[in-house]
């Protein structure tokens, strides 16, 4: 590639991303105000009820609530151009303060999620590709079908019932024990939510590397080298499996925002004090500010990893760059 | 001819047997079409002669376990899990079926409109699609309920159904850019064929196969995500009754170890969730992948 087009290819890509993330604030923003509630309430908590018009006026005055949405978003465009994205109604500090003291909860969830699901899937879809068709597929195959068709909550609600309610052994909720916190105590509280997180992805990656090797075994290359007398093992994973691996990258950078997302719903199930829960709250009681930097946060996660995934698989086959098919491969709502 | 010359050399085979016709069930999902064919007789008829009345709240007798009188126990609120069962799989299956057909109807018209679309706009409406599957779903459902005021069953098919389009638009946008240079296509056209014309007559047959599988798999992921918001507090309030508000007094039912009021709810959720699984599998159809060279 010539040097010209690296800069146009990486200034389009950069073009796109600035596009996106100003045309998603300005949707969030908008819709968020939109929607019928009190902000006011998540500062003043149930005092609310109790002002008289004057100090309502104040308030909202104060918070800079009663102009016009449009200026109010061009305020808060200018403060969060500069890094000033206000403060949080709800716990009076600076939104990032606020999310600072919740991110590492989540991101050690989340990441430690990510890396399990991502080494135990290719080895699964391996297993049952090598198996194909055979019992252990099938059965393999069954389970992951019945483990994709549980909803998080619910899973999260049974091994509550069965391991902290039933046999006490894990704790049921929390990141940690109140005045405790030691690695052991964390480790502990994670495995419950882990659990989940695993057991809700894990079978859609699985499925999806299994798919890809046996239309990999399929290919005439597969025949030729094993009429040269290659093993089979050898043919899989010297031949076969290279030829997965790039989708299988692009794959995960798809998927951090779908792994990160799925975390949301076992947080709050577990009252994990993450991002998730954080959100929720924020949503619910308007807290403007914060909602806005988390939809912010998550929303360029998610841009910047489907960027990435194109870049992945173009790099990485040049015949996609010009094709109609350059689309990173889909993860689909389930 | 057949006198003159001898075959030799080959070895008299018996005579072939016919090949027995495969049963009829073979690779059908017969078994997950009967349950599901069983729980939505079992929702009908219920709705037609309710056995007890589900929102009767017997404040004598709370978080009572499965017994003879209730067969399935009872809630933290004294109703009757039996007949809350299937009043309330009858609202949940209606809105997954509502929110998909809603979310299929998006999915056609927008994906055929960028489809067909000039290059630039085509970029533009991709671009957006792209943007709205970057905001965490979860969030989109809370404002826009938010902003929809009280749920009812109603509101919350049309709030999934909104936010459940995106990747099934993205395929029919995929093979309508396909369709749309053939002749049959340019005919209607020149002929003055309007778009909604060319769109039923010409390209939904086509890809409607191709987008059955997601269909059928959107209504699987409609029914979690209502009873994931009903879980949750966002969703339906107590009062609406489905499998998903049932579960919302859970939370209760583990301080008081009332296992029925999560188990039997999530299990019929579960059922009927696989069910819906293996029907969409057998639509997209397994076969034909042929003979593995490893």
């Amino acid at each position: 590639m010539a040097k010209g087009n690296t800069f146009l290819y990486y200034g389009k890509k950069l073009l796109l991303f600035f596009v996106s993330v100003f045309v998603l604030s300005a949707v969030v923003f908008f819709v968020s105000r939109l929607a019928p509630g009190d902000p006011l309430r998540a500062y003043y908590g149930d005092r609310v009820e109790k002002m008289s018009p004057q100090e309502r006026a104040w308030a909202e005055e104060r918070l800079g609530l009663d102009e016009p949405i449009a200026v109010q978003y061009a305020r808060w465009l200018g403060g969060a151009l500069r890094g000033d994205f206000g403060i949080s109604y709800k716990y009076k500090l600076d939104v990032w303060e606020v999310i600072r003291s919740r991110v590492g909860n989540t991101l050690l969830l989340g990441g430690t999620g990510f890396v399990l699901i991502f080494t135990l899937a290719p080895l699964l879809g391996v297993l049952c590709a090598w198996q194909e068709d055979r019992a252990l597929d099938r059965l393999v195959c069954k389970a992951g079908t019945v483990s994709s068709c549980i909803p998080e909550f619910w899973l999260s609600l049974v091994l509550i019932l069965v391991f902290a309610a039933g046999l006490r052994w894990l704790p049921s909720s929390g990141a940690y024990s109140i005045g405790g916190g030691g690695a052991a105590d964390r480790a502990v509280h994670l495995i419950l939510p882990l659990a989940v997180v695993v057991i809700g992805h894990l079978w859609y990656y699985a499925y999806m590397v299994r798919n890809r090797i046996l239309e990999e075994v399929r290919a005439d290359y597969v025949l030729l080298a094993r009429s040269k007398g290659l093993p089979r093992r050898r043919v899989l994973f010297r031949h076969c499996l290279r030829n997965a691996a790039p989708s299988y990258l692009s794959l995960m950078a798809v998927s951090v925002p779908h792994v990160l997302g799925g975390t949301y719903i076992v947080e709050t199930v577990f009252s994990y004090p993450g991002l998730g829960t954080l959100s929720y709250e924020s949503a619910r009681y308007k807290d403007y500010n914060l909602l806005m930097l988390l939809c912010m946060l998550s929303g360029i996660l998610v841009i910047v990893c489907s960027i990435l995934a194109q870049v992945i698989n173009e790099q990485i086959d040049p015949r996609l760059r010009t094709r109609e098919a350059a689309e990173p491969p889909e993860v689909t709502e389930r | 001819m057949s006198g003159q010359f001898e075959m030799v050399g080959i070895r008299p085979l018996p005579p072939a047997e016919p090949a027995r016709p495969a049963p009829w069930y073979r690779g059908k999902p017969v078994l997950s079409a009967g349950i599901l064919a069983l729980l939505v007789l079992g929702c009908l008829v219920f709705r037609l002669a309710p056995v007890r009345d589900p929102a009767y709240m017997d404040l004598t007798r709370c978080s009572a376990a499965p017994c003879g009188e209730f067969l399935f126990g009872t809630d933290a609120m004294g109703r009757d899990v039996f007949s809350m069962i299937w009043y309330g799989g009858g609202l949940s299956l209606f809105i997954g079926a509502a929110a998909t057909a809603l979310s299929t109807l998006i999915a056609v018209v927008f994906g055929a409109l960028s489809g067909c679309a000039p290059a630039w706009l085509d970029g533009v409406l991709m671009r957006l699609t792209e943007i709205l599957l970057s905001v965490p779903s979860l969030l989109v459902v809370v404002l826009l309920q938010a902003a929809l005021g009280e749920a009812n069953v109603l509101s919350i098919s049309l709030v999934i159904g909104l936010t459940s389009w995106t990747s099934m638009a993205k395929i029919v946008r995929t093979e309508v850019r396909q369709l749309r240079g053939s002749e049959y296509v340019l005919a209607s056209r020149c002929m003055g064929g309007s778009f909604f014309h060319i769109l039923r007559r010409h390209l939904a047959p086509n890809f409607f196969s191709s987008i059955m599988f997601m269909a059928v798999m959107n209504i699987r992921s409609a029914i979690v995500a209502e009873s994931t918001l009903s879980f949750m507090g966002i969703g339906l309030p107590l009062e609406v009754i489905t499998w998903g508000s049932m579960l919302s007094l859970s939370e209760q039912a583990l301080l008081t170890g009332a296992w029925w009021i999560i188990l039997i709810p999530g299990g019929f959720l579960v059922t009927t969730l696989l069910c819906v699984t293996n029907l969409a599998g057998a639509l997209r159809g397994s076969g034909g992948r042929g003979q593995s060279n490893l």
